[in-house]
């Protein structure tokens, strides 16, 4: 009888997992506890596991709004507001300011500029901050150019200055180090589980509550509203920069995207529709998607070699996926796109 | 029936349930077919899709903007909104547990539910 009753049991439970839209109602080690942080410009999803998850997340958030009042380029309390503004003076910035400006000028020089946070004013002109976009004059960017370069930013502790007529951008770091700094915050909470989504950026602490890793999507560049291919991951960042996040068609029915090639000032067009890195420090991550996709096929190579702990996957303009050996038992391909392990030598 | 006849049977009938619930979980795309209208943190709607019939409905927010979400075979979208991009009406219907609809001006999203949490 009682096995009869087990079998009972286990339909009604088969059943109310099948159809079962349930209400969270806890908060124990298994339940996720989230929260939609609407910052940066962008949607961000935060979720952690345990008891102390809500502190932690009210935390995260907190953490979250400060590091855009420092960090945007757009508002005018922000430390890079100031810098833009001071006419080529010094400004005293924050701890976390100084930081990125710093690893900023660290990436820029191992990827021989291709990460170039002085391209703002150029950015500007093709109206990506304000959305009213237009295709520049080739001479104004010409002439913008000429104030592009981050050599010229100077950086002495938690000062800094930069020439007259330059403008910095923090855009392709801020993300990177907020997920960073998310993961300190869960940390200090003891939290031992949670991922984050910061508009598609996506990081993790430690493993899911059951053990197992995080399964990660990356999205097709060339349809987004659909997965490419998933990764798993755990105590690490999955950070895409993609042609397909913001862009406009021109007047000449051309596609323009974001990411702009420092080298003149178009849109990088050298090669890659999205390249996505893999590894724990998510500032790393985001500054060398931005970087990769900007030196193309035929500088990818040079710049993965000097960061043996990432992972790397790139989707070529011709519709290939290459993607290194270190996440070859972790990496599945849900696309149509033929995918191959990149070949080192 | 001896004792362990029966033990058979409700061996068998046990592995015929999982493999079927298997297939079921196993062939169901996405997973999970409960979606949530979220705004601002708050859980406006919760629906599963397999039980909606089919509608448009709007969303109006206290700032006086909307957005008309609509439940066709199975599937959510919005359809219309009146912020100025339209990147919510862009992203179609709701397809990846990783790409939610958002509405930023409103702080909307529409996503599946957590599994884990049902």
């Amino acid at each position: 009888m009682s096995l009869r009753k087990n079998l009972v049991f286990t339909v009604i439970a088969a059943v109310s997992i099948l159809c079962g839209c349930a209400d969270k109602t806890n908060n124990d080690k298994n339940i996720a506890v989230t929260r939609d942080v609407f910052a940066m410009d962008t949607y961000m999803n935060l979720k952690a596991y345990g008891k102390n998850a809500e502190p932690a997340l009210e935390e995260a958030e907190k953490r979250i709004h400060e590091l855009e009042n420092e960090l945007s380029a757009t508002s005018e309390q922000s430390d890079i507001w100031k810098i833009n503004h001071s006419s080529g003076e010094e400004t005293a910035v924050s701890r976390d300011t100084a930081a990125l400006i710093d690893k900023a000028l660290e990436i820029g020089n191992s990827t021989h500029g291709a990460l170039d946070i002085t391209i703002f004013p150029v950015l500007k002109e093709w109206g990506f901050t304000t959305e009213k976009y237009h295709i520049p004059d080739e001479n104004k960017l010409k002439s913008l150019l000429e104030n592009v370069d981050y050599r010229q930013i100077k950086l002495n502790d938690k000062t800094v200055s930069i020439p007259e007529k330059s403008e910095i951008d923090l855009g392709a770091l801020a993300k990177g180090y907020t997920g960073d700094e998310i993961m300190e915050v869960f940390k200090s909470h003891s939290i031992d589980s949670a991922i984050v989504s910061l508009g598609g950026n996506v990081q993790a602490l430690g493993s899911k509550p059951d053990g197992t890793n995080w399964k990660v999507a990356v999205r097709d560049p060339f349809s987004p509203e659909n997965d490419m291919c998933v990764v798993e991951i755990s105590d690490k960042a999955v950070i895409t920069s993609g042609n397909y996040e913001r862009f406009f068609t021109g007047d000449d029915g051309k596609r323009y995207w974001h990411i702009i090639d420092p080298a003149d000032g178009y849109p990088a067009d050298n090669g890659f529709v999205s390249v996505t890195v893999i590894g724990e420090n998510g500032l790393n991550c985001d500054c060398l998607s931005t970087a990769l996709f900007v030196a193309g096929i035929d500088g990818y190579k040079d710049i993965m070699m000097d960061y043996p702990n990432y992972d790397f996957i790139f989707v070529t303009d011709d519709e290939k996926i290459l993607y290194t050996g270190g996440i070859k038992d972790k990496f599945q391909n849900i696309s149509s796109m033929s995918a191959e392990v990149i070949d080192i030598d | 029936m001896t004792k362990s006849i029966k033990l058979l049977i409700a061996a068998i009938a046990l592995i015929f349930i999982a493999s079927v619930i298997a297939i079921i979980l196993g062939t169901k795309k996405p997973d999970s077919t409960c979606v949530e209208v979220v705004q601002n943190n708050k859980i406006i709607y919760r629906f599963d899709l397999s039980q909606e019939e089919n509608r448009t409905f709007r969303v109006e927010f206290a700032d006086g903007g909307w957005n008309d979400i609509k439940i066709e075979n199975d599937e959510i979208s919005i359809i219309d909104a009146d912020c100025p991009d339209k990147t919510c009406v862009k992203t179609g219907v709701l397809r990846s547990e990783s790409i939610p609809i958002v509405c930023l001006p409103h702080k909307l999203v529409i996503r599946f539910a957590d599994k884990e949490n049902e």
